[in-house]
């Protein structure tokens, strides 16, 4: 057994942390208020190769695999949450389903511009009455010779607004359900009838875009078709499961950062004439923060390991998302408590980060969609069959 | 045009604890970064790349137990790398690796333009670069802002007490870079994972050279003993000015003058 992390992965990260701390730290609080996307920084993240950071070379990725993948995940976490985001929704999901399933023609064509950064990749699934029920989607596609016609509307779509290329669900047979009636086409998203609608005003991560997509006769080529039709259900839930593992390294980012602002203050801050380290209160908080992330990054990493190794990660991938955003939530809560009044005020990142590690716990399958697949998987050994 | 930047590397300060009561030096974590001033050098040498037709190679400018600084060099965007090693060289001092590199770069087939950091972060030294121009017997520019090397002359500014200078010099020189001067790069991903891997365009990119089989013995032996460290005298504590703004304001600017004149 070996738990170090390759050179390579040690130099990748001290590259992201320093551009972390240096580029996305002093703007993190500011696209907060704005709301705004960094571009800026997605760009530079582009020509360091970051936006490819586990596709292989051959296809303009930097082939750092999965570990690097996290690695580049917990290193943003750890700063700014919006950016993590983007860049989880453009890599983990959007081009990971053309990396998954695509035809070679497709990944040169596709794949080969997001892994560089030159474009950016949305995955649309979720619909206003498919959320958890993602097989429930309405968005509707029609074959019409060598295309299909989508019709339809997308709900919280990061990166949707901006994204060149998106990766889209929709049922091509309504007579069959999850599997066998739903499609994944990749869609350019300067074909007509692709239309941005509303854009949410929410809680946290708001310096990520998430808006609603709507779509009028869109025609998509039929070479377009990602994988096989009527095989989209599962392509798209193989991407989920990449993504899953990493939104545990980034949760992993943000709860390091929550230990690392309590210590700081707990050395220094002095009440009834010690320092708040002083206190027991504050010493067992810090301990169970440290505890719980040490057993995350053992999982996140060991789950990144599985994946470059090609071993099975479905179940594992679920816990990872699951622990992950919920230790992120207790340890920032945490850090709000030791840090008192000052934690809840705006003029501390703490503030931003409860806010923004929320969301973790709701996207990309519930968490309570996760201990679904998890029980689902246990059962499933013991010849029981749950469903949802 | 062949541009050799020297490398060094340095503790990274956020790892390490001062207690100057105990009189000790607390290395949390030994994690190393590229001295800031060598960095951008670097960026310096890379920039005339960029700019027309350059070669820049990287060595290692200090007896050291890792090839890492050179490999960061690299995933910059250097493209060769010159890692000096040999037991006879753990103890070399400034006066032993400027020797070392002398012959290094007679080995290269000389060099246009050798650049170094003009000061280390650590011990807050700029020999090398000097040392190394007074052994090669070429021209030395010390703690440039900025270069540009065209038609074999080198024009570059450097700071000169209050005011900018703008100095010109023959070709090969032997030049020096303050760590203000530039915002270096950050290193390419792919770059850097096919350095570590030594795969792609980078497998051939890093050599190893023995400097035993450089260097004779006697030259290897180093000026210098080194007796023990301790810590600096403290900082005295500056002089509180009272009074109105008015007065405050010109009490400091007689004193900045006085400073300047003295």
């Amino acid at each position: 057994m070996d738990f170090t992390f390759s050179p390579e992965h040690e130099a990748l990260r001290r590259m992201i942390r320093e551009f972390a701390e240096n580029e996305v730290a002093p703007i993190a609080a500011e696209i907060d208020r704005e709301g705004r996307v960094p571009f800026e920084v997605l760009h530079q993240m582009a020509e360091m190769g970051l936006l490819g950071v586990c596709f292989p070379q051959e296809y303009g990725g930097m082939g750092a695999g999965e570990a690097g993948y996290c690695i580049l995940m917990e290193e943003l976490g750890r700063i700014c949450t919006s950016t993590a985001t983007n860049v989880g929704a453009h890599i983990g999901i959007g081009a990971m389903t053309i990396y998954l399933d695509g035809n070679e023609e497709q990944k040169r064509k596709y794949l080969t511009p997001l892994a560089r950064g030159e474009k950016f990749a949305a995955f649309l699934l979720t619909e206003s009455d498919a959320g958890s029920d993602a097989a429930a989607i309405r968005t509707r596609a029609v074959r019409d010779g060598d295309h299909w016609v989508i019709n339809g509307t997308k709900t919280f779509n990061t990166n949707g607004s901006f994204a060149d290329i998106a990766t889209v669900m929709a049922v091509t047979d309504p007579t069959l359900g999850a599997r066998g009636g739903i499609t994944a086409f990749i869609v350019e998203t300067d074909t007509p009838g692709f239309e941005v609608g509303r854009h949410e005003d929410k809680m946290g991560i708001r310096g990520s875009s998430t808006a609603e997509l709507v779509f009028e006769d869109m025609r998509v080529p039929h070479e377009n078709v990602l994988g096989k039709v009527g095989e989209g259900f599962v392509a798209f839930m193989k991407s989920l499961d990449m993504g899953r593992l990493t939104l545990g390294a980034a949760g992993l980012g943000g709860a390091q950062a929550a230990l690392d602002w309590s210590v700081q203050w707990a050395r220094t801050r002095e009440q009834f004439g010690v320092p708040l380290a002083q206190k027991q209160s504050v010493q067992w908080m810090i301990a169970d923060m440290a505890t719980e992330i040490e057993a995350l990054r053992s999982l996140v990493y060991r789950v990144a390991w599985m994946v470059d190794t090609g071993q099975p990660f479905t179940q594992v991938a679920a816990m990872c998302k699951l622990y992950g955003s919920e230790v992120a939530s207790r340890a920032i809560d945490r850090a709000l408590q030791i840090h008192g009044g000052l934690g809840y005020s705006r003029d501390y990142p703490i503030e931003r980060a409860f806010r923004d590690a929320r969301i973790a716990e709701i996207f990309e399958g519930t968490n309570e969609i996760q201990r679904i697949v998890i029980a689902s998987r246990i059962f499933r050994e013991h010849g029981v069959r749950i469903s949802p | 045009m062949r541009i050799t930047v020297i490398l060094r590397r340095v503790l990274d300060p956020a790892g390490i604890v001062a207690h100057r009561r105990l009189r000790r030096l607390f290395i949390n974590r030994e994690e190393y970064i590229l001295q800031p001033a060598d960095r951008c050098a670097l960026e310096v040498a890379l920039r005339i790349k960029d700019a027309g037709d350059a070669e820049v190679v990287v060595v290692s400018g200090q007896p050291e137990p890792s090839d890492d600084t050179l490999r960061r060099g690299l995933a910059m965007g250097a493209d060769r790398a010159i890692y000096l090693c040999g037991e006879s060289f753990d103890d070399a001092d400034d006066a032993v690796v400027t020797s070392v590199l002398k012959t290094v770069i007679g080995q290269l087939g000389g060099a246009d333009l050798v650049l170094a950091g003009a000061t280390t972060l650590d011990t807050g030294q700029g020999q090398l670069g000097i040392r190394l121009a007074e052994a090669l017997g070429w021209p030395q520019i010390v703690g440039v802002r900025s270069v540009e090397a065209k038609n074999g002359r080198l024009r570059a500014v450097c700071q000169d007490e209050e005011q900018f200078v703008l100095v010109e010099s023959d070709l090969p020189a032997v030049v020096t870079v303050c760590p203000e001067a530039v915002k270096p790069r950050y290193a390419d991903g792919v770059r850097l994972i096919n350095v570590y891997r030594g795969q792609g365009e980078m497998a051939e990119s890093l050599e190893t050279w023995d400097v035993g089989d450089m260097m004779s013995a006697d030259e290897l032996v180093p000026l210098l003993e080194s007796r023990g460290r301790d810590f600096p005298p403290e900082r005295t504590l500056g002089e509180r000015v009272e009074g109105t703004p008015d007065e405050v304001a010109q009490t400091i600017a007689d004193a900045l003058r006085q400073r300047l004149r003295g």
